[in-house]
């Protein structure tokens, strides 16, 4: 009943005039973000900071948090349309996503994005709600080497992403790793592989490495198309904006699974949109009975994702807003917007800030439907996108691609980067090498680092900490689960197939 | 030579590469002064072995028996346009800064539309870089408040 009552007076303060119209803005401006690659939600709060300075606070959280869900609606049109995600947390909506638009059904993908986003979004809001306080204990249970197996257990489940490359698979986890050695070590000041260029002690920014594996090396293999004259079917008239009702019973299951992965993953500080979403499809993929249909245009790999970043970027703001930790690279700034507004993070804003805390909350029920409206009927125009002959979109990606790296550090030198990255993801794909174990490696790695370190300080050098709670031996068994389970479920269809061959013919 | 043997001949070279290059990188003063060279070393290591492992496992089934095997296309005519772009781009970040963003999109833009929607269609793609890079700088400037140069 006291949740009830905090609710109820959260809407009264997110349905002022004010408060509900920096909603819809923050809404339709997350969207936009969203979808423009390179300019996520975390580049889209940062620039709107200097915006808030002048809102009341909740009235600035209000227009953050609807940037961040808005952005998780939006990242997915590009993912869909150009096969280039928005954002790192669309990443997983490029595999199922587009390959739905080139098999026609850029409609049905369109929607059930959108569709998937609002009910994982509405649910995680629900259990926000229900269980911050519970679950931000539970994360406080995570100690470094929980969270390293945590890393472990991620990257492991999107190796195994590739059952047909798994070896593969983990030889892009490790260039992805390598990739975040780069920089500063922020332990002890030294620098490494920065040659000694200044702008590398900051290492490389892992949208720099997505924007270089996905984007620039998307636009290669298509000038190869073009060079080849090869067309690819572009639909260019389309249909009503929404699913069929065997795709919606194929969708709905996968959206009820997964949510609860993303709102889990997101309330973990460290582990973000993308790797609930890339876990998402991973799950998805393994317990479906078509896994082959997965990358080839299967709806429940575009809809557990879309549904698990979503639900991921509520999870997120409960360590930020009860515990003062932010749970991904969006929430930091949103924190570091929080203490600019002169409020102290953590449980003590439920306490004497209720009316900015509940705001919040409250605003998201209202976001989300705000972000589903925006969604589907903007994605009509969208999909025009895709009508554009791509000998003229391309070099337009490419520019966007460049500023919007240009806009997270001001810094030439990725250009340059993301040059190289763009070859590396052309060979990558050439030779069948997946790239989103790299990608996934190359956001998780370097707190995965941190962790391990943090561990062997904590042990005195002894690897036998990462053996010793219960969490670590879950996520560890997990992990391994994850990474034999390609082999397992091999030997059972080869067990399958033996049976049926001993059974006589006649 | 099989695809995947070539993709683990260059995990081992670049594991190798990456772990010396490790190896040699300055070491803590506080503390372990290897602290922060154990997780590089670990990795090109890791990197070397997988790269081995697969090799090992394409040697079983022959190096060069491509039987069954689609090997990577690389055409001259695809080549010369990923390469024209990507020289393009390396242009555009050395005159990005000095001309700003106006001036280097322009030409940027524009070289890159002629190159690969072709000179026939000058006119459009004429309109195209300078719409869009107007469009862009208006966006991100006005709109956005991100100081471009």
């Amino acid at each position: 009943m006291e949740i009830f009552n905090h609710l109820m007076q959260g809407f009264a303060v997110a349905l002022t005039p004010l408060n509900l119209a920096w909603l819809l803005a923050g809404s339709i401006l997350g969207t936009v973000l969203g979808m423009l690659p390179g300019l996520g939600p975390s580049t889209g709060i940062a620039l709107l900071l200097p915006m808030t300075f002048g809102m009341r606070p909740d009235t600035a959280l209000i227009a953050m948090a609807a940037i961040y869900y808005g952005a998780m609606f939006g990242g997915s049109r590009s993912s869909i349309l150009l096969n280039v995600p928005g954002d790192g947390a669309a990443v997983a909506s490029c595999f199922d996503g587009y390959p739905m638009a080139l098999n026609g059904q850029a409609e049905a993908a369109l929607a059930i994005s959108a569709i998937a986003s609002f009910i994982g979004g509405l649910i995680a809001t629900i259990a926000f709600v229900l269980v911050a306080l519970p679950v931000a204990r539970f994360a406080l249970r995570f100690g470094p080497p929980e969270y390293f197996c945590l890393m472990v257990f991620a990257l492991a489940a999107t190796a195994a992403i590739s059952k047909e490359a798994l070896l593969k698979g983990v030889i892009s986890l490790v260039l992805g790793l390598m990739l975040t050695t780069v920089g500063l070590d922020f332990q002890s000041g030294v620098p490494r592989f920065t040659f000694g260029s200044v702008e590398l002690q900051m290492g490389i920014d892992f949208v720099v490495v997505i924007i270089g594996i996905y984007g620039i090396s998307e636009v290669f293999v298509n000038l190869e198309h073009i060079a080849q004259q090869i067309t690819r079917p572009v639909q260019t008239k389309f249909g009503r904006i929404w699913i069929s009702m065997a795709q919606w019973k194929r969708s709905i299951g996968p959206i009820l699974r997964q949510t609860p992965v993303g709102f889990f993953v997101g309330v973990l500080p460290g582990a973000g949109g993308t790797i609930a979403a890339l876990m998402a499809y991973n799950n998805e993929k393994q317990i479906s009975k078509h896994p082959e249909e997965f990358g080839k245009g299967a709806i429940e790999g575009l809809a557990a994702p879309e549904a698990a970043n979503n639900a991921c970027s509520v999870g997120a703001m409960i360590p930020m807003m009860t515990l003062g930790v932010p749970g991904s690279g969006t929430t930091a700034v949103m924190l570091g917007a929080l203490l600019i507004l002169g409020l102290q993070p953590g449980p003590l804003l439920f306490e004497q800030h209720p009316d900015v805390a509940w705001g919040v909350i409250a605003s998201m029920f209202l976001g989300n439907i705000a972000c589903a409206f925006i969604n589907i009927p903007l994605a009509g125009l969208l999909v025009r996108v895709l009508s554009i002959p791509p000998k003229i979109l391309y070099p337009l990606v490419v520019v966007l691609a460049f500023l919007g790296v240009y806009t997270i550090n001001f810094s030439i030198m990725d250009f340059y980067l993301l040059v190289g990255l763009g070859f590396v993801g052309y060979l990558m794909k050439k030779f069948k090498v997946p790239t989103a174990p790299l990608i996934l490696a190359s956001v998780v790695g370097a707190s995965m680092e941190s962790s391990f370190r943090q561990s062997l300080m904590l042990s005195n050098g002894s690897l036998s900490i990462f053996f010793r709670s219960g969490i670590s031996n879950a996520l560890l068994i997990a992990a391994f689960l994850s990474l034999a389970w390609p082999f397992i479920s091999d030997w059972r269809a080869r067990k399958k197939r033996e049976k049926s061959v001993d059974i006589p013919i006649d | 030579m099989r695809p995947n043997a070539l993709v683990g001949f260059t995990a081992i070279f670049v594991g190798i590469v990456y772990a010396v290059q490790a190896f040699h990188l300055p070491k803590a003063m506080i503390g372990n002064p290897w602290a922060p060279v154990y997780f590089p070393i670990g990795l090109g290591v890791l990197m070397a072995a997988l790269g081995l492992l697969m090799v090992v496992l394409e040697t079983r089934k022959g190096l060069t028996n491509l039987e069954g095997v689609k090997r990577p296309k690389f055409q001259a005519s695809s080549l010369k346009l990923i390469f024209g772009a990507a020289a393009l781009c390396i242009l555009y970040a050395l005159i990005f800064e000095n001309l700003g963003f106006i001036l280097s999109t322009l030409i940027f833009l524009g070289a890159l539309l002629f190159l690969i929607n072709g000179p026939r269609a000058w006119k459009l793609n004429t309109v195209l870089t300078v719409g869009f890079t107007f469009g862009a700088w208006y966006t991100f400037v006005k709109l956005f408040q991100i100081n471009l140069p």
